[in-house]
């Protein structure tokens, strides 16, 4: 598991008050929303936001790939250092 | 003056280190009582997805309604709190003076009415909910809420009164420092009656939260106590 995967599931944990799980109960390929974890549409906007203050990258609510990049903690892994690379 | 009347049915309530009926008798009898503040409510009845994200606030009153509710049919619920979450807003007004991003979830959830809105889907039940702030005697108006609400034809009132400690920065301008949770389910009946009176002096300083008061009287049988507070008199009555 690479540290940034790591970083961004206990943010997930913390974030989101996930206190019965650790990072090994979420796997990185697994949905966040909906089926897999289960998450919901305050969960959504609770992580933007920790994402944000964490990494410090801007995230639009309204882009198309928004969605895209919050579907797995390997999807916002890459999503965040793309935006790293950027800044 | 007309009165209020009612049945206490069942209650049920929560303060650190006082969970169950053996816990307040000793607390009734004993005149120090030493409590630990951390303490929390068992609430492992909730799914883990769902009790995340409950304040000790509303732990509490979950934990004091559940068992008045399990088996029961839907039943309006009137909450009570002067302060409500004062940890959350506090919270909140800290990150908004600090230009910071404010937390959706705390957002959410500061509102009076969150902690109804919360039972409402946790016990599925889409009967009346409401939530009041009232003064020192928000038990009284509460009560008030219930009698209406039992006269309109519920079956059955379940009613939370429920105070948290405030954050520290609040503490010099709070007297009820004391966390507690107590639920009654009120029915028509005439065991219980409470009326209202003017008073021309001021109440003295209560010393405690005045729902302790009705937990003594639960336990001990008091057939009448009256909580003064500013210029108004509730006489509480128990005639059987």
């Amino acid at each position: 598991m690479s540290q940034l995967t790591l970083e961004i599931k206990q943010l997930i944990i913390d974030a989101l008050g996930l206190e019965d799980l650790g990072p090994d109960d979420i796997a990185a390929d697994q949905p966040l929303f909906g089926e897999g974890l289960g998450l919901d549409s305050v969960d959504a906007l609770e992580l933007g936001l920790a994402i944000q203050k964490r990494f410090g990258i801007k995230i639009d609510a309204d882009a198309k790939d928004t969605r895209k990049h919050f579907a797995s903690v390997d999807s916002l892994a890459a999503f965040v250092s793309a935006s790293r690379a950027i800044a | 003056m007309s009165a209020i009347r009612f049945d206490i049915d069942q209650w049920q309530a929560w303060a650190p280190g006082r969970t169950c009926q053996d816990d307040w008798s000793s607390w009734a009898c004993a005149s120090q009582w030493q409590d630990d503040p951390e303490a929390q409510p068992d609430v492992s009845f909730l799914p883990a997805m769902q009790r995340r994200r409950l304040s000790r606030l509303a732990r509490m009153v979950f934990a004091v309604a559940r068992p008045l509710a399990e088996g029961q049919p839907p039943m309006p619920f009137v909450y009570a709190s002067r302060h409500g979450e004062t940890t959350r807003n506090f919270a909140l007004l800290s990150d908004l003076a600090e230009q910071q991003p404010l937390s959706p979830t705390q957002f959410s959830l500061s509102v009076h009415n969150a902690i109804v809105g919360l039972w409402s889907i946790f016990q599925s039940d889409t009967s009346e909910m409401t939530a009041i702030a009232a003064e020192g005697d928000g038990l009284e108006h509460a009560v008030l809420e219930a009698g209406m609400l039992l006269n309109e034809g519920a079956p059955a009132v379940l009613l939370v009164i429920a105070e948290e400690s405030p954050p520290d920065a609040y503490r010099p301008w709070i007297d009820e420092n004391t966390p507690y949770a107590l639920a009654l389910r009120l029915t028509k009946g005439n065991s219980w009656q409470l009326q209202l009176q003017a008073s021309e002096d001021l109440a003295p300083q209560p010393h405690e939260p005045h729902a302790l008061q009705l937990i003594r009287a639960l336990l001990h049988d008091h057939s009448q106590f009256t909580h003064h507070w500013k210029t108004r008199k509730w006489n509480w009555q128990r005639t059987r």
